[in-house]
């Protein structure tokens, strides 16, 4: 490999690797839920603590973003919407990340 | 309880700042809501397009900021509480161009006061992490969130008075930036008001381009711009553009 194609390689790795973090910000924003006026991060973490906490308990505690307690009294909907933002997010996520990968071949 | 958006706009003898609101109003007008107040002098209303149905408020901007010699009005921040009309309000830099719905939601929190603490740096050089040297955290006053309650005016009051005496704040708190930024003033004021502790936020980064990227393009969805010879793009993506040719685009 001569040093013009090492150049352009390593500029075109740069340019994904910006636009991945950045397409990573824009998922981790969109994350970003209200629900029963407080705001919570639809992300794994929460998903699978609010799932966990719903197998045993009809209505349960959990913090926001903030650190406030909110008691969830609907989980099934609270979980809903958490699952339909989440997946929202990693999907549009998914679609720019198949454009990284067309990029390096 | 009624919620909208409030926006600052003065003109300065470099920049049709009003050519960046008139954007920055279709995108909150599609993607937030149709409830805008434009905080506006008469030289700068009398340039403006007509923008569809919109509250205007009129006055006499402060003497601004000066950056690489060019003046802007952007001081009067501290009376977004008195100027707003609304119970929940929305305050945003007109540079803040939101392609998406996402700061919508915000308006219907039980939170007083919101703002993000935090800003990324869309060219991936993480050029906003200079201003941890600071003694206090910073705040970014780009997107604020408020309710009309006492603990919110207090804050507000109390942003009027670091404002008053700025350099004695700035020099407490080891803030070496000469210009007067509603970034700073906000940081100081919530830390006083909220008892040297910690304060409610918005939990995402302010997706920012620096000053040094030119945008080349900028459509309703999104915007392109170049840096270093690159043209790099982001969709369905706030953005806070800190390049005021933006008005030029």
């Amino acid at each position: 490999m001569d040093i013009s194609e090492l150049k352009r390689q390593s500029d075109l790795s740069y340019d994904t690797a910006v636009a991945k973090r950045n397409a990573l910000e824009k998922a981790h924003s969109r994350q970003v839920v209200v629900y029963d006026e407080h705001i919570f991060r639809a992300d794994a973490e929460t998903i699978c603590l609010v799932r966990t906490l719903k197998e045993s308990l009809d209505t349960f505690c959990v913090l926001d973003t903030n650190r406030n307690p909110v008691e969830i009294t609907d989980p099934n909907q609270f979980l809903s919407v958490l699952v339909e933002r989440n997946q929202e997010s990693l999907n549009a996520y998914k679609q720019v990340y198949q454009t990284f990968s067309r990029r390096d071949t | 309880m009624s919620a909208g958006v409030l926006l600052f706009c003065f003109d300065t003898e470099h920049t049709r700042y009003h050519r960046i609101l008139e954007r920055c109003v279709r995108l909150v007008r599609k993607n937030i809501t149709s409830e805008i107040t434009v905080i506006t002098n008469f030289d700068t209303y009398n340039r403006m397009s007509p923008m569809g149905h919109i509250n205007y408020r009129f006055i006499e901007p402060e003497l601004g900021n000066k950056l690489n010699g060019r003046a802007w009005n952007n001081v009067d921040r501290h009376m977004a509480y008195e100027l707003s009309p609304y119970d929940t309000t929305l305050v945003m830099d007109i540079d803040y161009f939101c392609f998406t719905g996402n700061l919508k939601q915000f308006l219907y929190t039980d939170h007083d006061f919101l703002v993000p603490d935090t800003a990324h740096d869309l060219t991936g050089r993480n050029s906003f992490d200079q201003r941890r040297w600071s003694m206090i955290p910073m705040v970014w006053a780009t997107v604020l969130l408020f309710k009309k309650n006492d603990k919110v005016r207090k804050i507000f009051d109390t942003v009027k008075y670091v404002k008053q005496h700025y350099s004695y704040f700035t020099e407490m708190y080891r803030i070496y930036a000469k210009n007067l930024r509603n970034d700073y003033l906000f940081a100081i004021a919530l830390q006083q008001v909220n008892g040297f502790m910690g304060y409610e936020k918005l939990p995402f980064a302010l997706p920012t381009l620096p000053p040094d990227c030119e945008v080349v393009e900028i459509t309703d969805t999104g915007l392109a711009w170049k840096y270093d010879d690159q043209i790099s793009c982001v969709e369905h993506q706030d953005v806070h553009v800190l390049n005021k040719e933006i008005a030029n685009v």
